[in-house]
This record gives C-alpha cells, sequence and structure tokens, in this order.
C-alpha cells in the first residue's frame, strides 16, 4: 500500500512480525482486570497471574510478596520477549529494536549519576536500574563528577554518545543540571528515532511517525506542568521540547510561558486530536491527565496491530506491556494499602 | 447571745463547707469534661491521621505511577549530611494547673539563610494557658512579621524549601508528588497535634483519678 512492503517484509520479518503478534494476544484481558481488582491480597493477585503468561515468573517467589517484587518478575517477561526478538531480528529491525530500549539508557544513566550524587551505594543503584537499559560499562557512571567526565569515561562508547554534544559542559553535576541533561538527552533520542523512522519509510514511517509526535507531544505537556512554579526559565524550558510533533512550533511557544495549568490547557484545546483528552477533565485538575494520555496512547497503539508489514509493532507490543506492568503495579499497590476504592483511578485497559 | 453567736458561727461554717463542698464538685466536674474533650480530640486526631496517611501514600504511588519506577525509589533518598528542614520545640507552661510541656512543631526552618521560617500550630484545647514560654509567630498570621518580612516572601521561601526538599527525585516532579508531601507534612503536623493533646488528656485523667481517690478516702 505504502511502498510494496508485502512483497518483501516476510523475507526478513515476517518471521517476527508472527512472534509479536502472538506476544499481543497473551496480553490480559478485561475479564483478566476484573478479577485482579477484586483480589484481597497480593497472593491472590499471584494466583491470578499464574493463569497468564506471567505465570512462570511470579511461582517462585514466596510469601509475604511485595508489589516491587511484582513488577520485577513481571518486567522480566518483557525483557525475555524482547531479547529473544532482537536475537532474531536482522538490520535494519535490530537496530530499530534497539531504539526502544534507549529511553531506558537513559532513565539508568540518570538514576546511577542521581544515586551517586547522593551517596549512596552504585550496587544498590543497579539493582533498581531498568533490565533493557543495562550496559557493560554503566557502573563506572559513578565516578564522573561533571558531563564531560561522564561522556568522556563512560557514554562515548554507548548509543547515547550522540546525544551528549548538546549537553556537555564541564559545570558539576548538581540536581537541575541532572534534570536537564535528563530531558535534553531524552529530546535528542526522540529526534534520531524519529529521523531514523522516517529514513526507514513505508508503513513503519507513517505510523510511528504518529506514535513519536504523540510522545513528544506528550512529554511537552509534562515538562511544562511540572516546570510550574520551579526555577526552570522560559527559554530553558522551551529547550528542552523536541523538534517536532503537533505542537511544534507554535504550540511550544505558548506552552513555554504557561504559568499553570489552565493555560496548559488553553494551549492543547486548539490542536483537535487532544481536545478529546481535557474534555474528560475539569478545569484546573491536573490529576487525571496522565491517564488521560496513557488511554490515548493506548488506543493509538492498539491500532498500529490493524496493519501488517511495518515495524510500528513491535514498538507497539513494548509500549503496551509497558502499560500492563504500569496497571499491575497500580493495582498491587491499591491491595497492598487496602484501598480498592481507588484502583480504577489509573488503570487502562488495554483491549 | 452566746448561744445566738455560737449557732450563727457554726451555721456560717456550715455555709462555708457546703460552698467548698460545690467548688470541689465543680472543679471535679470541669476535670472530667476537659479530660473527655480531650479523648475527644485524640480520637478525632487519630482517625485524620488515619485518612491523611492514606492519602499520602497513595498519591506516592500515584506519582511512582506518573514518573516511573527509577524516579521515584528509595535509592534516591539524599544520604549527604544536611540540616534538618524541620524541628520539634518542646516549651514548658508555667500554668499552675497544667505543668506539662508542650510540642510545637518549626516547618521549612533553613539554617542556610537565616529565615527560619517558623509555624505555630496552636493546641485549640488548652485556652486556659497562657502560653508557651517561647512565642512563635504562625506562617499563615496576618500580622506582618518584623524581623522576616512579607509574607509573600515567607511563602516564597517555603515554597522553595519544599521544591529543595523534593530535588533528590528531580526538579521537575509531577504534580502528585507535590501532593503526596503535602500530605504528609500535613500528617506530622497532626502527629504534634496529637502528641499535645495526649499529654492533656494524660494530665487530666491523672487530676480525675486523684480527685476519685480523694473522695473515696
Amino acid at each position: 500500500m505504502y511502498g510494496f512492503e508485502a512483497l518483501t517484509f516476510n523475507i526478513h520479518a515476517g518471521y517476527l512480525e508472527a512472534i509479536v503478534r502472538g506476544h499481543r494476544a497473551g496480553l490480559l484481558t478485561a475479564a483478566d482486570y476484573n478479577n485482579l481488582c477484586q483480589c484481597e491480597t497480593l497472593d491472590d493477585i499471584k494466583m491470578h497471574l499464574s493463569a497468564t503468561e506471567y505465570g512462570p515468573y511470579l511461582q517462585n517467589e514466596p510469601s509475604p510478596l511485595h508489589t516491587t517484587t511484582i513488577v520485577e518478575k513481571c518486567t522480566l517477561k518483557l525483557v525475555d520477549d524482547y531479547k529473544h526478538m532482537l536475537c532474531q531480528a536482522t538490520e535494519p529491525l535490530s537496530t530499530f529494536l534497539e531504539y526502544i530500549t534507549y529511553g531506558h539508557m537513559i532513565d539508568n544513566v540518570v538514576l546511577i549519576v542521581t544515586g551517586t550524587l547522593h551517596e549512596r551505594d552504585v550496587q544498590e543503584l543497579l539493582e533498581k536500574c531498568h533490565p533493557l537499559g543495562m550496559f557493560d560499562s554503566i557502573a563506572t557512571l559513578a565516578v564522573a563528577q561533571n558531563m564531560r567526565e561522564l561522556y568522556r569515561l563512560v557514554l562515548v562508547d554507548t548509543p547515547l554518545a550522540p546525544y551528549f554534544s548538546e549537553c556537555i559542559t564541564s559545570e558539576d553535576l548538581d540536581d537541575m543540571n541532572i534534570e536537564i541533561m535528563r530531558n535534553t538527552l531524552y529530546k535528542a533520542y526522540l529526534e534520531d528515532f524519529y529521523r531514523f523512522c522516517q529514513k526507514l519509510g513505508g508503513a513503519t514511517a507513517e505510523i510511528m511517525s504518529d506514535l513519536l509526535s504523540f510522545e513528544a507531544d506528550r512529554r511537552a505537556v509534562n515538562i511544562s506542568i511540572n516546570s510550574i512554579g520551579t526555577e526552570l526559565t522560559r527559554d530553558d524550558r522551551k529547550k528542552l521540547y523536541s523538534n517536532f510533533g503537533l505542537f511544534y512550533p507554535y504550540g511550544h511557544e505558548e506552552l513555554a510561558v504557561c504559568e499553570d495549568i489552565d493555560q496548559v490547557r488553553g494551549v492543547m484545546e486548539k490542536y483537535p486530536p487532544y481536545q478529546s483528552i481535557f474534555s474528560k477533565l475539569s478545569y484546573g485538575e491536573s490529576q487525571m491527565l496522565d491517564k488521560a494520555f496513557y488511554e490515548e496512547e493506548v488506543k493509538r497503539l492498539c491500532l498500529a496491530f490493524e496493519q501488517q508489514f511495518h515495524y510500528g509493532v513491535f514498538f507497539a507490543y513494548m509500549r503496551l506491556r509497558e502499560q500492563e506492568i504500569r496497571n499491575l503495579m497500580w493495582i498491587s499497590e491499591c491491595v497492598a494499602q487496602n484501598q480498592k476504592s481507588r484502583v480504577h483511578d489509573s488503570v487502562v485497559f488495554i483491549f | 447571745m452566746e448561744e445566738q453567736d455560737q449557732m450563727q458561727s457554726s451555721i456560717e461554717v456550715e455555709e462555708l463547707e457546703e460552698q467548698q463542698q460545690r467548688e470541689g464538685k465543680r472543679l471535679e466536674e470541669e476535670n472530667v469534661v476537659r479530660f473527655l474533650d480531650s479523648l475527644d480530640s485524640y480520637v478525632t486526631l487519630l482517625d485524620s491521621l488515619s485518612s491523611t496517611l492514606r492519602q499520602g501514600w497513595l498519591e506516592l504511588a500515584s506519582a511512582r505511577q506518573s514518573m516511573g519506577a527509577s524516579r521515584i525509589n528509595g535509592a534516591l533518598l539524599d544520604l549527604k549530611f544536611h540540616s534538618a528542614a524541620t524541628s520539634l520545640q518542646v516549651t514548658h507552661h508555667d500554668d499552675e494547673i497544667l505543668n506539662q510541656p508542650h510540642f510545637t512543631l518549626c516547618k521549612w526552618a533553613s539554617s542556610k539563610n537565616g529565615y527560619g521560617d517558623e509555624k505555630l500550630r496552636e493546641n485549640k484545647l488548652q485556652t486556659n494557658s497562657d502560653g508557651p514560654q517561647l512565642r512563635h509567630r504562625s506562617q499563615f498570621a496576618e500580622k506582618i512579621p518584623e524581623t522576616k518580612g512579607a509574607p509573600l516572601i515567607v511563602d516564597d521561601q517555603v515554597q522553595k524549601e519544599r521544591t529543595k526538599s523534593l530535588s533528590m527525585f528531580g526538579t521537575l516532579v509531577s504534580p502528585k508528588l507535590r501532593a503526596a508531601q503535602l500530605s504528609f507534612e500535613t500528617a506530622l503536623e497532626t502527629l504534634v497535634e496529637i502528641a499535645n493533646v495526649r499529654l492533656t488528656m494524660l494530665s487530666t485523667s491523672d487530676q480525675v483519678r486523684k480527685e476519685l481517690e480523694g473522695t473515696e478516702g
């Protein structure tokens, strides 16, 4: 339909597309969520999950369970699926799959650097890192005093190296610099991923540009809201927005000067695809905004499976699994805290 | 004549004794009422603390879900030496009736810039007391503090201290995390109120018990 992918896609990626569609069928259903939301204890949750694809990962966990244990073990399932796909993939799919993990790599780098700044033990920090974002020299991050050293000692040999050009300084690392570093890296990563997908062309470019544009726009809104009342200047805020997406460039100009949530709402409502998000919220409310964004994201990710012969299904599967793990984390927290009435505040149903 | 005088004086003595008995009974009843009031406040505050903490923990879980587990976890707590943002002061009453200590929470008092922003949480039950020996100005007082500048500056300083304490999780944090911080802050204030009310309750309980023992004796 776009560029004759139907003729050649299955030669190299047909097997993996079939695999990922099989994994998609294993996502939790509405019936599973109904059962989980009625659980009284974390052991009940474990019992219900034993009948799902998470069963083998949780079966050997002793009681009493902790919510972080459930999340860790469910994440291992995602990691195993990803590693299987990666080792079977050829170029350019293997590069595409690697791009999906760079976000976690950035989070891990920031976690280690922040924890080291707070004089935490490196081993303790490594245990908290996301497994999809691990790389060989990650523990060496703890010795860096500033971004220049961070780049020179560790990150120059990682896939994040090209993203550092915009944030290399000799200033010592502190909380504000680390936050700006995080967001600058993520901005560079998203832009790079976007360019890569555009180069792939065809259905992959079409579908991924929609998904990545949504990601960039969501980041812009979250940065705007989270920086209200902080020391981040308007210019610095604007520098953290990605150079693509529906808001680029005029929406970014307006978001940069917003001083409260209602002004952000005013900016978003000018864009028809995002009007439905705020229509669910009352004025001044920001608590349910995350859920509204997640619901919109899930809708777009599910639509990616409606087409064949593109790499977007891999990205969509990974993101849907991550959403599912977030749902399980929330349900576990509500059960553990005996607040089951609040369980539907943040659960996003996928199918 | 002498008999009349004696009768007069015995009547006066009886009247005096009756008056003292009535006074004693009134004081006894007052102490019982004060004890029951403090008990009621204690139970109410415990309930309030429980619901505030539940709300705080859920907001923290919500922030964790929004920002991600790598941004909100115990491994990021700062182990570097730093001065306490909040402290508890114990003062003693001069009151003869309630000879007990009084707890005052000093929130967001930073020793670095000398802007010791202090918050007084008045115990509404202690209406008979002359107040603690040290006086602390409330941050929400209508009067402008003489040495602290305008209330707006004080509020800005409090906001900065709040942001500073959250900075271990990053400088751009979700509003949910800020809401969780406010909930735990409220819970801390409630804890101090509970401590003060508990002291009053124990003190009045002791008085009532002594009076009852005295009556039985």
